[in-house]
């Protein structure tokens, strides 16, 4: 039953989502047979340093969602100060906090959220640290390396 | 220099803090248990613990407890909530519960929830109200709650929904929550941070404002019960009382009852309901006259033992004894204290027993009554022998063959604000139980029992044999178990139903002084005015 309920609201989001999908994003899921995983192509944002580059992001939607807040990790590399420089491209902040999740929040928002943090960085709340402070302190050096990045892993043109 | 850890090795270790999750088990909501495990729990605790617990099962028989998850609070209140519901017995309860908590949808939207948000965790709430309904026939419905709270998805979209709940809540009443605020975060900021995170436990603002948007309204009382290391033998205990639409408080509501414990919340059962009916019913007169046509009730010694013997005093037989039992009633509102009895005296048996309350004792406890008596007493004090009395006649006679109690009433009402209060008093004798209170209760003032402590001295200390000063509680008993076995017409009655100051007759209750030196000179004037 408890997966009932949250698959339920999660076919709906999805249904929601793929009817009327974010602009510069595709959703699909991973598996067909599985919710719980959704692939995102999310288009690096106009005027960003990110532009031109698209990035497979993975949704991993927790057994207790909407009770535990949704995983974002980045499958595609990207410097940014929010997203950990490691195979997991973790990005945890925010809304997607543990202690700061609620539940009537929805995975649109989310990753509207990740959308918006690609054009503005929050070097404030950082898990790599040494980017933000790149970002804070020389932010045409982090633009360059950003776009570097973007070429060279998000397939930019 | 000690260690510093670097940047990033604080927020790897902050990161790790922040998603340690403490091993928890236990069920979300356990079955019911006795309470007494709670005093063994805390055998080994300090003795403030121990004092404590100790106490607790003789008040609270059982309790059950919820998983230490970070949302023990909301699910204990969510619980107890639908379980207060179902214990109702109310088929109804469950329907009209679901048509107000769907008319809060309008709450939900104002602070800026759109439905889409919240409908999925409402519907469940719903559901389960309407799913307890139908389980009531089976009479399954507890088993059916307890499942359902142990589903922790239905059991957190629920909570989910009561977080939404208080969260409009205090944002609808801002100026109520916001000196509850930490240096002024505004409401908003505080339900964002601290209401409607999936992890936020219930703090204080949060509960009140739950209690008052769930609880309250739906006629539920909520007790938290503080089991911690403050002063006392017992746990200090905090309160909520529903109101009903005029404001006044809702007697005898059923009582959702959680124990706190520093950071936790468990359930509390208190075995219903007997505490509850013995508070609520001496402040109210009906019941008094409900129990006319029953046996003794002992929860109020004093009125019920009147009524034994006032019944067939007065609407049986004696028409003096009637006129006597109203007079002296009313006796302190005329200033000359002497006057009521004598005329009915003679029939009323012995002299001595004719309680007449010292002039200067009246004027005394004058203007402890009804605003109106010192007004009216004036006025009405020449006339009051024809006036009075006849009206009273009257109106006794009529009720003897029925007389209505309308009549009765207004006809009385229009003349005397206070004869009317005693002649009608009689007249609802006559009628049934259900129709005296429902007729009854607008006209009797809720006098609290306070008042009661002193009667007319004299008759009491004859009758006791000894000049005791008693108090109303201690004479109550007494009177009524002497009532029991007595004939209806004795002295001791009438000494007694005079004395009552709860007496139906008396509604403004009239607190009597009594001072041993106007005993006596008491006493011999109505004998004398009497004998003449």
């Amino acid at each position: 039953m408890a997966t009932a309920g949250a698959n339920k609201r999660i076919a709906k989001e999805l249904n929601e989502i793929t009817r009327e999908p974010p602009s510069g994003m595709k959703v699909r899921l991973v598996d067909e047979s599985n919710v719980h995983k959704w692939e995102i192509i999310m288009d690096g944002p106009a005027s960003s340093p990110y532009e031109g580059g698209h990035f497979k992001l993975l949704l991993t939607l927790p057994i207790e969602y909407p009770f535990k807040p949704p995983i974002l990790s980045f499958q595609t590399k990207i410097y940014h100060p929010n997203v950990s420089n490691d195979d997991k491209g973790s990005m945890c902040l925010g809304m997607l906090r543990s202690d700061e999740w609620k539940p009537p929040n929805k995975i649109l928002a989310v990753l509207n959220m990740a959308r918006n943090l690609l054009v503005e960085p929050n070097a404030e709340d950082a898990i790599e640290t040494s980017i933000a402070e790149q970002y804070r302190g020389d932010r045409k050096a982090f633009e360059k390396t950003a776009k570097e990045w973007t070429k060279k892993y998000a397939n930019a043109k | 220099m000690a260690f510093e850890p670097s940047q990033e090795e604080m927020a790897e270790m902050q990161k790790l803090s922040n998603d340690y999750e403490p091993e928890v088990t236990g069920p979300l909501v356990s079955e019911l248990l006795p309470s007494s495990a709670i005093t063994t729990e805390y055998a080994n605790a300090d003795p403030v613990y121990q004092r404590k617990t100790a106490a607790l099962p003789h008040k609270y028989s059982h309790y059950r407890t919820c998983r230490g998850d970070g949302h023990c609070g909301w699910r204990a209140v969510a619980f107890s909530y639908y379980e207060a519901l179902y214990n109702t017995g109310n088929k109804s309860k469950f329907y009209s519960e679901e048509a107000r908590l769907r008319s809060l949808g309008n709450l939900l939207n104002q602070v800026g929830f759109p439905e889409h948000l919240y409908e999925d965790f409402a519907i469940e709430a719903f559901q389960l109200l309407q799913e307890t309904a139908v389980a009531m026939e089976n009479n399954d419905g507890g088993a059916k709650l307890l499942a359902a709270f142990n589903d922790e998805s239905l059991s957190m979209s629920i909570i989910t929904y009561l977080k939404l709940l208080t969260s409009a809540y205090i944002q609808t009443h801002p100026d109520e929550y916001s000196p509850y605020m930490n240096h002024g975060q505004s409401v908003q900021n505080y339900c964002q941070s601290s209401i409607e995170p999936v992890m936020s436990e219930i703090e204080h603002v949060g509960m009140s404002a739950l209690v008052e948007v769930l609880v309250k309204p739906a006629g539920m009382a909520m007790e938290i019960l503080y089991l911690d290391r403050s002063q006392g033998e017992e746990v200090n205990t905090y309160r909520w009382d529903p109101v009903d639409g005029t404001g006044i408080t809702v007697s005898d509501p059923s009582t959702l009852r959680l124990l706190y414990r520093p950071g936790h919340y468990d359930i509390l059962y208190k075995m219903e309901p007997l505490p509850q009916s013995a508070i609520a019913q001496p402040q109210q007169q009906p019941p008094v006259f409900v129990a006319l046509a029953n046996a003794i009730d002992s929860h109020i010694p004093q009125t019920i033992g009147f009524s034994d013997y006032a019944i067939p005093g007065l609407s049986f037989v004696s028409p003096p004894s009637l006129g006597w039992s109203s007079m002296t009633t009313s006796t302190p509102l005329y200033p000359s204290a002497q006057s009521p009895c004598y005329d009915f005296a003679p029939t009323a048996t012995p002299i001595a027993a004719i309680p007449a309350p010292a002039p200067s004792s009246n004027l005394v406890s004058m203007p402890q009554h009804h605003a109106n008596s010192s007004g009216s007493s004036a006025e009405v004090g020449s006339h009051v022998h024809t006036h009075g009395h006849s009206e009273i006649h009257a109106d006794l006679n009529a009720h003897g063959s029925t007389h209505t109690h309308a009549l009765a009433h207004s006809q009385s009402h229009s003349s005397h604000p206070h004869t009317t209060t005693y002649a009608h008093t009689p007249a609802t004798m006559a009628l049934p139980p259900d129709f005296l209170v429902s007729g009854m209760q607008p006209e009797i003032p809720q006098t609290p029992p306070v008042g009661l402590s002193l009667g007319t001295p004299s008759g009491l200390a004859i009758d006791r044999g000894g000049p005791f000063r008693p108090s109303a509680w201690e004479l109550k008993p007494n009177f009524s178990a002497a009532g029991l076995g007595g004939v209806p017409l004795q002295t001791a009655i009438f000494r007694n139903s005079h004395y009552n100051t709860a007496h139906f007759n008396n509604p403004d209750f009239q607190p009597e002084e009594w001072s041993p030196e106007t005993e006596l000179p008491v006493h011999e004037r109505p004998r004398k005015k009497s004998a003449h």
